[in-house]
This record gives C-alpha cells, structure tokens and sequence, in this order.
C-alpha cells in the first residue's frame, strides 16, 4: 500500500465477514432490460405471446457497444415495457412470466465444446473466445460497466484526448487486474466469492488473460479476508497477488487501483484503465466468463450483496431480471420508514426510485436505508478548513471547485481540473459544513460540457 | 416498504460525523487544558477576562443577526469559540471594558463586516487584537503575577518574560525551562501553558480537525529561525553560551514563552484564514514561525507569533496557488 493511500481518503466501518452467497428461488415474473450497461440498446427478438426458453436470446443488436440479452426463466413475453434502470433512464424491457420449468434451450452454443482446463483454452484462438463471450452477452459488473467484448479489447481507434500528450495511443493490454476487493463497502459481492477457487475461476482468468493478451495477472485480495483457496490457486498458476485495504475509501476504485499497482496512471477524466494497458475484471465477471464457457450456456444469475438497514442482510445468487424488491423481501424486508435503496455502495451508488427495477448484469448489490439515516446536506458557506483537500486522492482542490460551480463560474472550475474529478465522494463526507461538494461539481461538469457542445 | 416514498439524491449517501458544532465543541475543548492551566495561575480575574469576551461575542453576534435580519450562527459555536480565543490571549484582570471591547471587534471587525464565517481574510481573533494593542497599550500590557490557585487574591503586576528579555538578556538565566513551559510565568490567561496548549493541538492534528502542516512548519519555522538568531546575537556571545544545547535551549524557551503555541496550533490553522493546499500549508507555518522570532529578536513590538499569523493570513490566496500535481491529469507535450 503506497503512502498516499494512508494519508488520502477516508476509513469506513470494516463490512461484515462475507458469508456464501445464498441462492434465491426465481421470481414469477423477470424483467430484462435490453440495455444493462453503457452502451447501445439492444433489439428485441421476441414479441410479446411468444413462449421462451432460458437462454433463448431475447434481445441481440449488431452495434458493437451492446451485449446480448437471454432470458433467465422460461415461460411466455408478457411484454415489452419501459422500465427504470439504475441511473433513472427509461429501457424497454422484456417482462417474461416464468413457467417454473426452468427449461433451458439446446442451442449450437450450449453444444459446443466445453473448455474445461486452463490448458484448453490457451489452445483456443482468442476470437473465438471473445466470440463466445459476446454470444453470452456478458457485461462487466459494474454500474455503467461496458459489455466485456468492449472490455476486453484495446482501444479500436486512437483515443482523441490521448494526441499530444506522450502516453502512446494505442497500447496492447500487458497486465490483468482480477478485483476481488469492493470499492464500496459495504456492499461487497466480489468478497463472498473468495471460496470460489475451481475450475470456473482458473479457466475464466485464463480466457481473459489470453482474450485481453495480458501476461501479467494481478489478484487484488481484500486485506484481512480469509482468502487462502486463492492464494493457493493463485500460486499454482503463477498470478500475482496484492493485497488490498477495502475500508480505505476510495483505494479500490479501479483508476487507483491501476496506480497502486502497477504505477500507471489513468488519464482522466475520458480515460480508462485499458488505455495504459491494464484491464480490471471484477471477480464475479471472471466465474461469469469461466461458467460460460465450461457450460457452453449463459449465466442467468447474479452474485446481490443486500446491505444496510435490511432484516437479514447478506450476498444473494439472484436469477437476472428479479425485481429489487422482491430481492430486498427475501432479505427480511426493508425499514418500515423507506428512506433510499442505493444500486451500488453507499459512497458512489445510485439512488433508485421505484423498487421495481430488476437486478441486471451491472447491479452489484444494494445499499438500503430508513428515512431516519437519509442524509441530509446543508447551504452553508465553504469554511475554507481544507479537509477536502487532505482526502482527496486525486489530488484536487475540492473548496475551490465546490465555490466555482456554485456561483455558476463553470469554466473557471475547468481550469482548475475540475473534469478530473473521480466523484468518490470524500469531500462531502468530511466537509464539516455538509455541503453537497458531489453534487455541485457534477453540476459544474454537466455544465461545462454542454457548454462546450455549443 | 412503500414504494412512493424512496428518496433520491446524488452520491455519497452517508456522511462523516463531523458537523461544524462538532469541529468548533471540539476545538473548544481541546483549549480547555490551556485554559485550565491559565485559571489556576491566574484565578478569578482570569475567568473574568475569559467569559467577559465570550458574553461579549455572543451579544454582539445576536445583536448583528437581528440588525441584518440574518439567522443568527450562535448554535454552531463559532462565535463562542472566536470569544474564547479572544479572551485568551488578553492579559489577565483586564479593566472589564478591554475583553467586551475585544470580543465585540471580533465579531463585528473580524468577521460581520466581511460576510460572516467562510469569508474573513484575517483571524478576526487577530484582527480585533491589533485593534486593542493599538488603542490601548497600556492595558493589553498589563500583566499579573501568576499565583497558584488558593494562594489569596493580592494579586501583583508582572512583565513577561519577553518584556524583561526585551530590557535585559540576562533574563535568560532567570527562568527555568520547566517553570516556563508549564505556565508558571506572567501571561495572557490561556497562552501560557505550554505543555498544554501542545497537547490540545496534537489532539486536533490526530482528529484532522487541523491540517497537521501549520503546526509542524510553525514548529520547524521557529526552530530553525530561532537558533539562527540566537547564533548571530552577539548579546548571547557575550553571555559565555557557547554549546550548541546551550543554544538550542534559549531556542526552547522562545517557543514556551509569548504567544507562540497558541498561534501554532490554534490562531494559525484557524479555518478560514489559512491555506488549504499542503504546501500551503507548510509554507503558512514557516512563515508564522519565522516571523515570530524575527520579530522578537529584531522588531520593537514584544512578540511576533500574532503578527505572523496576520502577515501570512494575508499571503493565504497566494499560498492557495500553490497545488499538487493532479492525479491522472494529460500534460500537453509531456
């Protein structure tokens, strides 16, 4: 752990040990969204009356920034609706009431060969491993992650911000990070996965590295976790491990993450981790990949981490498509007050509005609190106290920007780096004055970039 | 769980536990060592000065809220923290117009007329001490005789430390390191406790309720200016001090004696008025430190820690200036 991470950021509460993730019986109606990550919607397949089996492709598209939707039940199209996703937009999405059969489709892909050793699969070209991975549709499973095919290759065209500037445009991806750590606690599904050391998980960091062309492999282990299966695997196929704090906020968000590792930086605020040649795959995204292609079927659950103020928190394997609500009553049900339900962690979630929208392959877990514990901000003045600046990890002048974007001086706050803000969220955290510094300099950069639209 | 009756909001949805009540309640307390210390030297006319400036405050704040039709600020204790200060820095058994008259020029000098809290250039602590030093030098230098609590009330007038070493070098010889630093000398009511004063600032460095850069650069800033100037006075030649402990001794005991602790810890890292970049931040202590014994040594007033913090509240903006490299930033042609 470098220095800066002691002295930056803030602490949060240590989350509870990681249980097993517990499965939950699928829900009588599923609804898929045919957009769950950044990126384009996808076509629907299926109208309304048709009867489905799962894993029958409900949704596809030819846009290459799109992942392709299956259906995780089988039984018959309602419909096709609008529905929320995380962020608040509208998507249409295919509602399938579920039959029970749990009947899954004998398409070409189920048939094909399974992969079942590390060994196979570096024998396989990585097109055909990449096209796999699209006919799965799998998403990174982040909240605006991009479809894993995107992921997973380097830039396709020089990226524009990037000219000028001395870091190479295009660069091949050298190291893969495998991110068993959780920026946000404490919804943590990627820590209840530290007892998954098998075949799914060997082969599926196989098939990234070999997709990605990474030689490195880095496992970023969550510090203080029993995390001995991965140690132990970790050692028989040569990976790297690191090990990493969680509860020193915001070091495991994946731009740090890349810094503290490799000493790369990410050039923000367009940048990403593959730019400077590194991918970052969360640890649930690598069983998906492996599931997939040792079943030769697409993975139709997702690892839910319910926290907060729930009777029975805890990590869920929930059937894609499963309304949050009924994931939060089968976790005891929520605060008899509502307050928020958070898509994500508390200090980069989403808060959401209608407890109707569905669990999709970008949704990590959610964050719920009774109205007694909502937060609330305050309009005092900036008191100028600086304890913004001591935690910011990227080095920013938080006050400043904070007083900028307030008095509407958008592009004064520009000048002074205000797009490089990652948005964790520490300056609002400790500001004594409780000003909502998140809110404000997301406010400065809607502005300053329709600004620059115009 | 009603579904009409989610709250939305931007991120993050838990915040720290520090409010601005909770900063200025914790700042206060950490004073109160010092200001223990300075009531048991300095006993009732003590207390007097202290909760004088604090009354005074106070009223002067309530007074302005309903003059500008403003809510008052009371209720976060700024303003009673701003009071305390002011009246620990005044001489104790002060005629009683001295602490009201400060406490009024904090508040209304220091900070009203720039906007309230959040805007003030200056420490309006230091603002409104200036104004008294000026106006009635007779008074702010009117010190007692510190007496243990209980020993009667005959109280005595004395001249400070820094007065006698102002007349006389060999004052030097007079005082004892430990005397000094636990408080046992003519002061003002809360400046003279070292010992404690240090440890109410380590407490706020630890709670980062101050940016641990003012302190260290005042600290570093002193130390070193101080042994520079006690290595080219000839006055100290001339008194036979030779080792370098010796030296570093003399060093000691200008950073016990004046204002120099309270002005590291507490008046120089006070929020507004100072930077907030860390090497601001630095360069904001080693000018308050440095300008301390430059002042003692060669200027006419008594002591220089408050004009430090004045001089460098007023390079603040430009100390701002001065940031760390972005992380993740593209440089152009890099």
């Amino acid at each position: 752990m470098k220095l800066s991470s002691c002295l930056k950021g803030i602490r949060l509460p240590r989350p509870p040990a990681a249980a097993d993730p517990q499965p939950l019986p699928a829900p009588e109606k599923v609804y898929l969204p045919l957009r769950q990550h950044q990126g384009a919607v996808a076509e629907p397949k299926v109208e309304p009356g048709d009867q489905v089996m799962m894993g029958q492709v409900v949704g596809a598209s030819e846009d290459f920034e799109s992942a392709t939707v299956q259906a995780t039940v089988s039984g018959t199209v309602e419909a096709i609706v609008q529905m929320p996703d995380p962020s608040g937009g509208m998507v249409p999405t295919v509602v399938i009431a579920n039959d029970g059969a749990d009947a899954w489709i004998d398409e070409p892909a189920a048939t094909e060969a399974a992969l079942a050793s590390p060994e196979e699969v570096g024998a396989t070209r990585p097109s055909r491993l990449l096209r796999r991975v699209r006919e799965a549709g799998l998403v990174r499973a982040q909240v605006q992650g991009r479809p894993l095919h995107v992921d997973l290759s380097p830039p396709m065209a020089p990226q524009s911000y990037l000219y000028m500037t001395g870091i190479p445009v295009v660069r091949p991806i050298d190291t893969l990070i495998i991110k068993a750590v959780d920026p946000d606690p404490p919804v943590c599904p990627n820590a209840s996965l530290l007892g998954e050391a098998g075949d799914e998980l060997a082969v599926g960091v196989a098939a990234l590295a070999r997709i990605s062309g990474a030689s490195r492999i880095i496992l970023a282990l969550p510090s203080g976790a029993d995390a001995s299966a991965l140690k132990a695997m970790a050692a028989q196929y040569e990976w790297e491990t690191a090990s990493v704090c969680q509860t020193s906020y915001p070091f495991a968000i994946d731009h740090l993450m890349v810094n503290s590792l490799t000493g790369r930086e990410v050039p923000t605020p367009y940048g990403e981790p593959r730019d400077v040649g590194v991918s970052v795959q969360p640890l649930s995204t690598a069983l998906d990949v492996g599931s997939v292609l040792l079943t030769g079927r697409p993975v139709v659950e997702r690892v839910f981490s319910v926290t907060g103020e729930v009777k029975k928190p805890g990590v869920f394997r929930v059937r894609l498509g499963t309304p949050i609500g009924e994931v939060l009553d089968a976790a005891g049900g929520g605060p008899s007050q509502a307050g928020k339900v958070v898509v994500g962690g508390p200090m980069m979630g989403l808060a959401i509005y209608d407890l109707g929208t569905p669990v999709t392959r970008e949704t990590q877990g959610v964050f719920v609190q009774s109205a007694p514990q909502v937060q609330h901000f305050a309009d005092h003045p900036c008191i100028h106290c600086g304890r913004c600046v001591a935690v910011c990890p990227v080095n920013l002048i938080p006050s400043d920007l904070g007083k900028l974007c307030e008095f509407r001086m958008y592009e004064d706050a520009a000048e002074q780096d205000l797009m490089n803000c990652i948005e964790c969220g520490c300056c609002a955290f400790v500001c004594p004055a409780q000003r909502p510094m998140v809110h404000f300099l997301r406010h400065g950069k809607t502005e300053v970039l329709a600004g620059r639209m115009e | 769980m009603n579904n009409n009756l989610l709250t939305v909001s931007t991120s993050p949805h838990i915040l720290g536990r520090t409010t601005l009540r909770s900063m200025y309640l914790e700042m206060m307390i950490a004073l109160v060592p010092a200001l223990l210390v300075g009531l048991y030297y300095f006993g009732a006319p003590g207390l007097t000065t202290v909760v004088l400036a604090m009354a005074a405050a106070a009223a002067t704040e309530y007074l302005i809220s309903l003059i500008t039709k403003k809510p008052s600020t009371l209720s976060n204790l700024h303003i009673l923290l701003m009071g305390l200060m002011m009246g620990m820095i005044l001489p104790p058994g002060a005629p009683w117009w001295l602490p009201v008259a400060g406490g009024f020029l904090t508040v209304a000098l220091g900070m009203s007329i720039f906007g309230g809290n959040g805007n003030y250039p200056f420490n309006p602590v230091l603002v409104a001490w200036a104004a008294l030093a000026i106006s009635w030098p007779e008074a702010m230098g009117a010190y007692l005789e510190p007496m243990a609590l209980g020993s009667g009330d005959d109280w005595m007038e004395a001249e400070t430390f820094l007065m006698q070493l102002k007349g006389d070098i060999g004052t030097l010889e007079m005082f004892e390191l430990g005397t000094l630093w636990i408080g046992n000398v003519a002061g003002g009511v809360g400046t003279t406790g070292t010992w404690a004063l240090l440890a109410g600032g380590i407490y706020l460095v630890i709670r980062r309720l101050i940016p641990w850069q003012i302190p260290l650069g005042a600290l570093i800033g002193a130390v070193g200016m101080g042994l520079l100037a006690v290595y080219t006075d000839e006055r100290v030649a001339e008194m036979g001090f030779e080792e370098f402990s010796a030296y570093l001794n003399i060093v000691w005991l200008h950073l016990g004696a004046g204002s120099f602790m309270i002005a590291a810890f507490f008046l120089g890292p006070e929020p507004v008025s100072s930077p907030v970049t860390p090497w601001g931040g630095l360069l904001f202590g080693l000018g308050v430190g440095m300008m301390t014994i430059i002042v003692r040594f060669w200027g006419s007033p008594l002591d220089g820690a408050f004009y430090g913090v004045l001089l460098m509240n007023a390079a603040t903006p430009l100390l701002d200036r001065i940031r760390p490299r972005v992380i993740g930033k593209v440089v152009s042609g890099a």
